[in-house]
């Protein structure tokens, strides 16, 4: 398996941990990155807004550079997996395809529309798979229970995706399930995390934390695990002020998604970055180191 | 011949805020036949086992929109969501009423706060005042003009969207889905004389709460796309009235960050959004962050190839500012 590896911004800048655990799953399981420093930010759902067609041909350029070497991609973040695959659905409308076609020419950059876009997570479910994952688990993290938080790009528009029922995901929890935890089943898990509105009016971003990880623990969640960074900014980095806005302490560990299959594939916290966290990932690690003791 | 029936059972949400100190359950099974829509199991309950459930209805058959509800945690009608689906997927069936709207009684809700909002953006046309319509005159479109916003007519406000939306939810500043997606159909409307005015007032507190999340699409019984109207509508608003707000400030601060390296700058985006003044509000929480990670404060180097992205940039970003 060998992937054009699709890091995105944060998982480079302030959300390294991710780019790191995604690493060290992937060298740990045979999966074969290869970096383009060519690659630039997928726009983040921003640029989109500013202006949508630079944003589905600063994509395009991304989908060709993988194109061009032969390879499909893969996302380590929703949001990245969201604008890519909105740039591939764009690109089959014909105005918007000569337009793009039109500024990239120039430049060298021919895109033919092979390039396929695959998060992490379906790549760990679908192409690797739940049992041949679950036979390299060293450390299950049996009695621990994750909230999974999907990330709404991951899932929506549906159209997009072509993957799994957006409305009735299971992949991250089947997942979560294979490496010995339990998932646990919440609405929030679907819902939006608050991030895209960080910036516009911060308290009601943070109350939309505070709601999902509520959620996530009023149904037993000991933990939450995301496949998007940025998710798991508005969830961690802010937990303190979505509690602010709760009104009451919220204590929730949140995980990358890599994070915790390495930790069940034998990794150190330290080469995960869990001490990069705002919130501390301890109680949880107790709870798996407790257990993973073999009798 | 009749289908074969299953067993199916019910679980219906039960408030009357004059009587009950709390919601209830009721749990019901009854025997269906898998394609029988959930509002007529509804009505075979009131009919054989309570007649007090209260729930709203009419046309069953997806036009009126009166029949919107909580089913299985997801907004939709009842008249539309069949029984057999369901009941496969969850091995029950949920029934509560919509949400962020008070509860009347039992699945009705007060739509109130819906319709004040959809009354907000007014939606009929505004004509040219100086110029009215001659009697006894069309003001036709042109086909090409009325494809802009074919989706959005089909909307029977039946409040799914406002009831799945978690803006909604988190603000009630935020207009809702169905407000911002008629509100674009007015927009773009080339008889519409009102476009600029509209998306002006629009912007304080309103349409950029929408978080893109697309649940509201998701939620759609037609398919009106909110989500991607509002999308439509944002870069609109931009275009029309610059960076006032700052939802458009942080979208067009976000472009341009990325533009320089082709990758962000996460220092300065915050400097960009929020000017220097406004800045300093966000360091104790900035230096918290940047304590566990130091990468926040740093300036990322550009990414190779950055002139490809600066001619991208050059050719299709002075353009959208020129329209």
């Amino acid at each position: 398996m060998k992937f054009a590896y699709y890091p995105g911004c944060v998982a480079q800048e302030s959300g390294r941990e991710l780019d790191m655990a995604t690493r060290w799953v992937c060298r740990h399981l045979g999966i074969e990155l290869v970096d383009f420093p060519k690659f630039s930010c997928c726009g983040s759902g921003f640029i989109d807004e500013a202006n949508s067609v630079l944003n589905v041909a600063l994509n395009a350029r991304n989908l060709a550079i993988a194109e061009g070497a032969g390879l499909d991609l893969m996302t380590v973040c929703s949001t990245c997996q969201g604008m890519l695959s909105l740039a591939n659905r764009r690109l089959e409308e014909a105005p918007v395809k000569a337009k793009v076609d039109s500024v990239l020419a120039p430049l060298g950059i021919h895109y033919a529309g092979k390039t396929k876009v695959t998060h992490l997570l379906s790549i760990l479910t679908e192409q690797v798979g739940a049992d041949a994952l679950k036979k390299r688990v060293v450390r299950p993290l049996t009695g621990l229970k994750v909230g999974a938080f999907y990330g709404c790009h991951l899932l929506r528009p549906q159209a997009e995706m072509h993957s799994e029922s957006a409305e009735e995901p299971h992949s991250f929890e089947d997942l979560i399930s294979a490496i010995g935890a339990t998932p646990v089943m919440y609405r929030g898990r679907v819902m939006c995390c608050g991030f895209p509105i960080l910036f516009v009016k911060e308290p009601t971003a943070n109350r939309i934390a505070a709601r999902q990880i509520d959620d996530a623990k009023a149904h037993g969640a000991d933990a939450m695990a995301t496949p998007c960074p940025l998710c798991h900014i508005s969830l961690d980095s802010f937990q303190n002020k979505a509690e602010h806005e709760a009104g009451h302490e919220l204590n929730m560990p949140v995980f990358h998604l890599p994070q915790l299959v390495g930790l069940a594939l034998g990794a150190s916290a330290e080469e995960l970055g869990l001490p990069r966290h705002l919130v501390s990932t301890d109680a949880a690690l107790a709870k798996v180191a407790q257990v993973a003791v073999p009798t | 011949m009749a289908a074969t029936t299953v067993p199916i059972p019910f679980e219906v949400y039960r408030f009357d805020p004059a009587k009950d100190k709390a919601p209830r359950y009721d749990r019901v099974t009854l025997d269906l036949a898998p394609h029988t829509p959930v509002l007529t199991a509804l009505l075979k309950i009131r009919t054989n086992t309570d007649p007090s459930l209260t729930l709203r209805y009419s046309c069953r058959s997806a036009i009126c929109g009166s029949c919107a509800m909580v089913i299985n945690s997801k907004s939709r009608l009842a008249c539309q969501t069949q029984v057999g689906a369901e009941f496969a997927k969850h091995g029950k069936i949920v029934v509560e009423p919509m949400r962020n709207q008070p509860v009347v009684r039992d699945l009705v809700v007060d739509q109130q706060p819906f319709w004040n909002n959809y009354r907000k953006i007014e939606p009929h046309l505004k004509l040219d005042p100086t110029q009215p319509m001659p009697v006894g005159k069309e003001n036709p479109m042109t086909p090409a003009e009325v494809e802009r916003f074919k989706e959005t007519p089909r909307c029977i406000a039946c409040a799914a969207c406002y009831s799945a939306c978690p803006a909604v939810e988190a603000d009630p500043a935020f207009p809702g889905p169905m407000a911002l997606a008629k509100l674009y159909r007015f927009v773009v409307d080339p008889r519409d004389k009102d476009t600029k005015n509209r998306l002006v007032r629009i912007q304080p507190d309103g349409l950029w709460l929408c978080l893109r999340c697309h649940l509201c699409t998701e939620a759609c019984p037609k398919d009106v796309q909110p989500s991607e109207r509002i999308r439509d509508l944002k870069e609109l608003a931009i275009a029309a009235a610059g960076t006032s707000e700052a939802g458009s400030r942080h979208a067009v601060a976000f472009k341009e960050n990325i533009g320089e390296a082709g990758v962000l700058n996460e220092f300065k985006l915050v400097r960009q959004t929020y000017g220097t003044m406004e800045m300093l509000k966000q360091v104790p929480q900035g230096m918290k962050i940047a304590r566990k990670k130091p990468e926040l404060i740093k300036k990322p180097h550009p990414i190779e190839g950055v002139e490809e992205v600066k001619a991208i940039y050059r050719a299709l970003d002075t353009e959208s500012e020129d329209r």
